[in-house]
């Protein structure tokens, strides 16, 4: 199995080398580039699996490129920026960059992450997929690209990174069971918290947050087997 | 250039000016009016004259024909009698000593006959009537047929003489006013510069109006404020470059560290980045240049407590949420975050334990608090750590991250959504903090 390409986009020459070495080390292949014209040339010539762009590069800006991108191809993209604030995040999640890493990073941080884009883009996103991203379920509202989830009430319903893959999950699966194991793995792929809370947890508290007035959250237990989002799922 | 002006000098000068002209013209108009009232010193000369002729004649006759010469004598103005009696002089009826002067002035021989003056009210209006005596002791009595129109003269006058003068004060008073509009503006502006009010550093421009010198200084100070605005605007500009351009060479330095072989070393490499991310994220976030601007949205705020807990709680720290499973409220939420993660920290850094209650009482503010059972803060310094770059354990050991800015970013966040950060000690030891937001009313 060849190894995945990842091409980094970043001005500063260290931190470009740098972060080359460390993806080589875990079994990445790495193509470089230092700016857009480089960066188009490196995406005609071969097959690249994912994109480490910076978000502040001389010339055209990173949120331009992503957009460009984007147009162009699916390709991953997980911006490397400077500005660690969260709205910076979301905009850079709803131009349809796949994540989103502050500097300064480490490199189990940037492996994991990584990984986590690679198998989602990899197992169950189509192209066409991705630009719809809007789920409605029971008057909620999960917008994918953003990360964000809505309540029947239309305010913001804050959920952890490890909360919202959970309820992608169900989402993707609404009205089938889910495994158990097989949210545990997704959970697992998830970086960051490097906590050792069980998925029943993880579970509980998604419930809590979803439970409305009086209404009891739309996730039931099947014992022995997993969960269920006993809801339909509408796309827009 | 600003446009040549009459000035506040001349200003106040034409405005005198205009007072006095005002003044003179009303004096002159009032005596003027004067003078017709002295038209009544005509009327006493008329009664004492028509009075000597009338006691001349009645004096000449005989009693039997006095009653009918006495009719012969009444005319349009006087309506004249004789009686043999004297009639009851009534008490009330207020006398009239001016004019009884006056007509004694006139005809001294009036004096001897025991005049009477009064003034009595028949009807709505008042009329001078009186009696003197004949020389045989008999009566005259006299009245006149035309009411007196004004009955309080002195003070009459002194109202009208107030009445252009209370004017004229309130005229002046307005013009000066007005003239002293754009200065109050000013002072108002000066005022609220530097507080924040309306946006961080937004300029209030304050109108050019009124007098030259005026707009000289409202000129003045509007410039001074745009290069205040800039200084601080670049000041924040390159601290926020500064401050980015820190996080490259970081994240080199924490790659490289994570190719150091020894466990030890590699770790305490680890904590330095950290500690110096964390000081460059307060900073930014102090300054506000990480450029947001967050508007307000409707956000869950119970859920957005209960995570910060969850959260802690998942790094092995003892927090806990208290309070209801929803509560939505409209205020910008990565702010908030910002401002309850801090909270959370502060108390995790001094206390053990910590707890987030969330108060949403219908009727009442929002009140969100954070508990801790740490050591608290001397009553003394409990303004004193809301300050920037304030940080009460220099002296003591210095283990805090950061720059003694985030108590002062939570203030910052606070204070954006129109709410209050109070501290105080609890009773039973550590510290409370709590965020009372009164837009969130159920």
């Amino acid at each position: 199995m060849t190894p995945p390409t990842i091409l980094i986009v970043e001005d500063d020459p260290a931190l470009r080398t740098l972060t080359a070495r460390a993806l080589q080390e875990n079994g990445f292949a790495v193509k470089l580039a230092n700016a857009a014209p480089e960066m188009w040339q490196a995406l005609e010539v071969g097959q690249i699996d994912l994109i480490l762009l910076d978000i502040m590069l001389p010339g055209t800006s990173g949120i331009d490129l992503c957009r460009q991108v984007r147009q162009k191809s699916a390709v991953p993209i997980i911006f490397i920026s400077a500005k660690g604030s969260e709205v910076d995040r979301v905009v850079g999640l709803e131009l349809g960059a796949d994540d989103y890493l502050a500097k300064p990073f480490g490199t189990r941080e940037l492996v994991a992450r990584i990984r986590a884009v690679l198998r989602r883009g990899g197992l169950e996103k189509a192209p066409g997929e991705r630009e719809a991203g809007i789920l409605g379920f029971e008057g909620w509202t999960a917008n994918l690209p953003r990360r964000e989830l809505m309540s029947p009430s239309g305010a913001q319903v804050e959920l952890t990174g490890a909360e919202f893959d959970l309820l992608v999950a169900f989402l993707d699966n609404a009205q089938r069971v889910v495994a158990r194991e097989r949210l545990i793995e997704l959970s697992r792929a998830r970086i960051g918290d490097s906590s050792d809370r069980s998925i029943d947890v993880l579970v509980s508290r998604l419930r809590r947050k979803l439970s409305g007035a009086g209404g009891a959250a739309p996730i039931v237990t099947v014992r022995g087997v997993g969960y269920m989002l006993n809801v339909p799922v509408e796309r827009r | 250039m600003i446009r040549p002006s009459v000035g506040l000098l001349g200003r106040i000068v034409a405005i005198l000016l205009l007072a006095v002209t005002i003044e003179f013209a009303v004096s002159t108009y009032l005596y003027e009016r004067a003078s017709h009232v002295s038209v009544r010193d005509d009327e006493a000369r008329r009664l004492a004259e028509h009075l000597i002729v009338a006691r001349r004649v009645l004096n000449e006759r005989p009693a039997a024909e006095r009653r009918e010469v006495a009719e012969e004598l009444t005319t349009d103005r006087y309506i004249v009698g004789w009686s043999t009696e004297t009639p009851p002089r009534p008490t009330i009826a207020p006398a009239m000593d001016s004019m009884r002067r006056q007509i004694v002035d006139w005809e001294p021989s009036l004096a001897a006959t025991d005049i009477h003056l009064r003034l009595t009210s028949p009807g709505r209006t008042s009329v001078v009537s009186g009696d003197l005596r004949l020389d045989d002791g008999t009566l005259l009595s006299f009245r006149m047929r035309e009411g007196v129109r004004t009955l309080d003269l002195a003070f009459g006058r002194v109202l009208l003489a107030l009445i252009p003068a209370i004017a004229l004060m309130l005229l002046s008073g307005v013009l000066i006013g007005r003239i002293l509009q754009p200065l109050r503006m000013l002072a108002r502006a000066a005022d609220k510069l530097g507080r924040g009010a309306g946006g961080q550093g937004a300029p209030l421009i304050v109108p050019e109006r009124g007098p030259g010198e005026v707009r000289h200084v409202t000129r003045a100070f509007n410039r001074m404020q745009a290069r205040i605005g800039r200084l601080i605007d670049e000041r924040t500009r390159a601290l926020a470059a500064v401050g980015h351009d820190l996080r490259t060479p970081l994240a080199r330095l924490r790659l490289r560290a994570d190719a150091i072989r020894d466990d030890e070393v590699r770790e305490a490499i680890g904590t330095d980045i950290e500690e110096m991310e964390a000081m460059v994220s307060s900073l930014l976030a102090f300054l506000g240049g990480e450029g947001d601007v967050e508007q307000p949205e409707l956000t869950d705020l119970a859920i957005l407590c209960a995570n910060l807990a969850d959260d802690a709680a998942d790094h092995g720290r003892d927090v806990h949420y208290v309070g209801p499973d929803h509560f939505d409220c409209r205020l910008r939420r990565f702010g908030m975050k910002r401002a309850l993660t801090n909270l959370v920290e502060n108390a995790l850094h001094y206390g053990e334990r910590a707890t987030i209650t969330l108060h949403a009482d219908p009727g009442q503010d929002v009140r969100i608090r954070v508990e801790d059972d740490g050591p608290g803060i001397p009553p003394e310094s409990l303004e004193l750590v809301l300050e920037p770059f304030v940080r009460l354990d220099t002296a003591r050991r210095r283990d805090t991250v950061g720059f003694g800015l985030g108590l002062s970013i939570v203030a910052r966040v606070v204070a954006a959504e129109g709410g209050e950060l109070t501290l105080a000690n609890r009773p039973a030891g550590g510290l409370c903090a709590e965020i009372r937001l009164p837009h969130c009313r159920t």
